[in-house]
């Protein structure tokens, strides 16, 4: 049997050349006490009052269990996903292709090459505009093919769009309108 | 190799060879039971042969000298060759007659056995051309094992050659309904039927437990001997299943037929109530996936789904897709090389790193093994200690099954690529050997969790317009990664590899070009 092919070994993808703007920890900061944390101490606050006044005998267990469950997550999530998040997020639109890396725990960096790009999308939420940022989606014509590149400003995001646009047009298609 | 015979020299300069003579051994087998339930009889009697026996023993010795006599004398006369251009087949006991197939016209070459060819070592070799009907099958029953294998490589590599002439790549075949109970339907099947009855009669406003047969069939069910209807129970569902699962598999693909009606057009046509027909544009097709789900696997059995785009959205793509339905493992390669127009190869694919084992065998042991057990033993500790001794038991019930099939998931993962194709496979329960074709790989994902970041692997997903969209390879060596992505799809992400030099991390759009 012949073999298949085999790789060259020890190349390593360096991570895009861009990282997000300043003002995305921010944002993300935000996101995590509206989305996550703020629910999780209210919810342990409101638990943690009703005990007080009507099952006072509770509170040795429940204090605990509910710092375990409840208010010690919440606080790691909002001080370490801000945090990972900057430090993983970047990207990069290179001659030939866009390149962008993500997530905070799971790690992804995704590659598309231009000259597959069907459409870009620039979507600003309304938090994401209290902190002038967008995120950009560029999708292809598979779903698992589609780039997400998060926490930009907006005049990077602008950029990002008229030069992918652009790249889009001049490199010739390979024909997969699917 | 010892029990090859040669006979006298054929016009084609090749020589005539026989069948291995343990084959007649082979047919010895139908004595077994006879003479097994004699065996039993005669234990049970004491040893007392009664009249009846020796008549009965009679019977069987005068079958026996009849079926070996016609058996030596059909071993005798039974000579097949394989000249420059065709596989020719000497048979007849009373009639003589010779078939021949060409070679550029066989197709799919299967070799099989069962038990009793195996214990001897021998095989079943056939070759078909990929017609229907039996003409369309040339069987030499049976050969010894090595030259069974060395003979179907032999034939493959001489029909390769003018393979793609052949429009056809598949047709129904009789033979293919033994796949059919290997399929989830067995089981699922009946449970889907039951569940669909049960809702019209729901429907319909009938409580079926209120039925006093019905209740009186499970009252009666609960007061005999359990041990002895549960299991008739469970054989009553099995065969019910697979009954349903063969009427299925027949309505399905009844007068199926797989070809490419013109160069650009592959059609599958199937169905005995309903026809149905899906034409798959070459142009969109971006490879096969070869499926062997866990029981079609250990039955020797796989199907054949096309990678393609624009069957519609993915329920429908799953259903639409299919191009083979279960079927022998030989013949699910050929329609594979017939739909890919070059040799679908996945042997020699590069094996993932041992991690990629350990890390199989913890999430088996942490979802299946372990909670069942820790739960169970809580309960015992708590409650009452013959939980204890379950708890025991289903740890070492469960724990070489999980490690089996953690073995197994790890000995399937693989990747490779080969001419135009890009090779992957994975999966256990549901082994899939996927063929991409390189061109049409439209981007690639690499992620990473904190526990594969430790283990040194990464997820890599080639995105592709067809089938599943994305099709991962699963836990690779972190370091070959980029390097595997770049050699497969060439030019795709070469711009974003390390070559040496560490790049600044700019914050902001500054191009330095």
């Amino acid at each position: 049997m012949a073999r298949h092919g085999q790789t060259a070994t020890g190349l390593r993808l360096r991570p895009p050349r861009h990282g997000v703007a300043p003002r995305a920890r921010r944002w993300w900061t935000a996101q995590a006490w509206l989305t996550v944390t703020g629910p999780l101490l209210l919810t342990a606050a409101a638990l943690l009052v009703l005990s007080l006044l009507f099952f006072p005998g509770a509170l040795p267990w429940l204090g605990p269990l509910l710092l375990g469950v409840l208010v010690l997550p919440a606080v790691v999530y909002v001080l370490a996903m801000p945090r990972l998040r900057c430090r993983i997020h970047a990207w990069e639109v290179g001659e030939s292709a866009v390149y962008a890396a993500g997530g905070w725990l799971l790690h992804k960096r995704r590659i598309a090459p231009l000259s597959r790009v069907q459409t870009v999308d620039t979507v600003r939420g309304p938090l994401q505009r209290a902190f002038g940022l967008a995120t950009v989606t560029v999708t292809t014509a598979s779903t698992a093919g589609d780039v997400r590149i998060t926490g930009v400003s907006d005049e990077d995001a602008e950029r990002i769009a008229s030069r992918i646009a652009e790249a889009a047009r001049l490199t010739p298609r390979e024909g997969d309108a699917a | 190799m010892s029990d090859l015979r040669t006979g006298g020299l054929g016009e084609a300069g090749q020589p005539w060879r026989t069948l291995d003579p343990r084959t007649l051994a082979v047919h010895c087998t139908w004595m077994g039971a006879p003479l097994g339930s004699l065996a039993l009889a005669a234990l049970a009697t004491g040893g007392r042969i009664g009249t009846r026996a020796w008549i009965t023993l009679a019977v069987i010795g005068a079958v026996f000298a009849a079926v070996t006599t016609a058996g030596v004398i059909t071993w005798r006369r039974t000579r097949y060759r394989v000249t420059a251009d065709a596989i020719e087949l000497r048979t007849g006991l009373f009639t003589r007659s010779v078939r021949a197939i060409p070679l550029h016209r066989v197709r799919n070459v299967d070799i099989t056995a069962n038990l009793a060819q195996r214990l001897l070592g021998l095989a079943v070799l056939r070759a078909g051309t990929g017609g229907g009907g039996p003409g369309g099958v040339l069987s030499l029953d049976s050969l010894a094992r090595p030259e069974a294998v060395r003979l179907r490589a032999e034939l493959l590599a001489r029909a390769g050659a003018a393979r793609a002439e052949d429009p056809v790549l598949a047709v129904a075949d009789l033979r293919r309904l033994r796949y059919a109970p290997l399929t989830f339907w067995v089981v699922g099947g009946v449970f889907a039927a039951a569940g669909a009855v049960w809702r019209v009669l729901d429907g319909i406003g009938i409580e079926p437990w209120r039925i006093g047969i019905v209740r009186r069939a499970f009252e009666d069910f609960g007061n005999s001997a359990l041990w002895l209807t549960i299991p008739l129970g469970l054989l009553a569902v099995a065969a019910l299943g697979t009954v349903g699962a063969v009427a299925l598999y027949a309505e399905n693909w009844w007068n199926y037929r797989l070809e490419w009606t013109d160069a650009a057009t592959l059609r599958v046509r199937r169905g005995m109530f309903t026809t149905r027909s899906v034409s798959i544009e070459r142009a969109r097709l971006r490879g096969v996936a070869l499926r062997e789900p866990l029981l079609l696997r250990a039955g020797g059995g796989a199907s054949v789904r096309a990678v393609a785009g624009g069957l519609g959205n993915r329920e429908e793509n799953r259903r639409r897709s299919v191009v083979l339905p279960p079927a022998s493992r030989g013949e699910a390669q050929s329609v594979c090389d017939g739909v890919l127009g070059e040799p679908f190869a996945p042997a020699g694919l590069t094996a993932h790193p041992r991690a990629a084992l350990r890390r199989r065998v913890v999430r088996a042991f942490a979802w299946c093994v372990l909670p069942p057990a820790a739960v169970l033993a809580v309960l015992g500790a708590l409650l009452t200690p013959v939980l204890l001794y379950c708890a025991a038991g289903w740890l070492v019930l469960a724990a070489p099954v999980a490690y089996g099939l953690a073995r197994d998931a790890y000995r399937g993962l693989g990747h490779g690529f080969r001419g135009r194709f890009l090779f992957v496979r994975s999966g256990t329960f549901g082994r899939e050997t996927v063929a991409l074709d390189r061109s049409a790989v439209l981007a690639w994902t690499f992620t990473d969790t904190p526990f594969s970041r430790r283990a040194g692997l990464v997820t890599a997903t080639a995105a592709v317009a067809a089938g599943e969209d994305g099709y991962r390879i699963r836990d690779m060596p972190a370091a070959d990664a980029a390097g595997f992505a770049d050699a497969a799809t060439p030019g795709l992400l070469t711009e974003f590899l390390d070559h040496g030099e560490q790049p600044p991390h700019i914050p902001g759009f500054v191009r330095s070009s």
